[in-house]
């Protein structure tokens, strides 16, 4: 039989990677680089966090350090989708299909090459 | 407080994450983790860092309040991208959409641009020094409203920690 954490990890295990595919899934269909972003980055972030939730139930990994580097992963995830979304706004990468955009009153010098 | 005040506080704190890094309280480890926390602390040269001891709990709770706060919303909206993404029309509206984020120190205002980024759907491109963020949403229609009231939750969890 099993045992209540080992079914706590087997359910973590079974949304983390639910959710690393839908992050691939968003990358493969969504239109540009910024929609692609927020499927990458966080979806398959959220993936990973469980992830390390299951390996901390099923596998020798101490609690704390799974915990510790839960809050790494949700701490520096954010910061690499908004560099390189910054750096595809800077060189002009334009939005598909967007509707509204008031970054472009800021910012007037990037034209973008649609 | 003194330099030297803070570096050791510096050091306990570095101590404390170091100890639960490697989950194994042996004298020895616990003696390795102080000297680690002394080289760090000797090397960053902590100038500013006030803890306040007796406020401690309260803000340890908020900010295990606000991990939580921050979870549930990552996983309700991870949920909603994951339908988008699943809908065979692919119903998404992006956009950039200009966010006050309403507050003057830059670590509220840093920390309320990660708390945006993190969450799916949500992705700040771009900030000024007036505190202005420039997100860009999969689904404009309501995310001024929601992001809005996000916002104050986040403030007042923030507000408790950096009293």
């Amino acid at each position: 039989m099993y045992s209540v954490s080992q079914i706590i990890g087997l359910l973590c295990l079974v949304l983390g990677t639910v959710f690393s595919m839908l992050g691939i899934l968003g990358l493969l269909r969504l239109p540009d680089v910024y929609a692609r972003l927020h499927a990458t980055g966080k979806v398959s972030g959220l993936g990973a966090v469980f992830l390390l939730a299951a390996a901390i139930f099923l596998t020798p990994l101490s609690a704390g350090k799974g915990l510790v580097l839960i809050g790494l992963l949700l701490l520096t995830t954010p910061a690499v989708s908004h560099a390189i979304a910054s750096a595809a706004y800077r060189i002009g990468i334009p939005i598909k299909a967007g509707q509204r955009d008031e970054l472009r009153k800021r910012l007037p010098k990037i034209k973008p090459h649609e | 407080m003194g330099p030297r005040n803070s570096a050791i506080q510096m050091t306990i704190l570095l101590a404390i994450v170091y100890l639960l890094m490697t989950a194994n309280f042996e004298p020895i480890n616990l003696a390795f983790s102080l000297i680690i926390g002394l080289g760090i602390s000797s090397l960053v040269r902590p100038q500013h860092l006030s803890i306040q001891w007796r406020r401690l709990p309260i803000a340890l709770a908020a900010i295990a309040g606000y991990l939580i706060y921050m979870l549930v919303d990552m996983w309700k909206s991870s949920l909603q991208v994951g339908r988008i993404l699943l809908d065979p029309r692919l119903p998404i509206k992006p956009g950039i959409i200009n966010i006050h984020s309403g507050s003057e120190s830059e670590m509220a205002i840093a920390l309320s641009a990660h708390a945006i980024s993190l969450t799916p759907g949500e992705l700040v491109v771009e900030m000024d020094d007036q505190g202005e963020m420039y997100a860009h949403c999969l689904d404009i229609s309501q995310a001024e409203e929601l992001i809005a009231e996000a916002q104050k939750v986040r403030r007042s969890f923030l507000n408790q920690i950096f009293e």
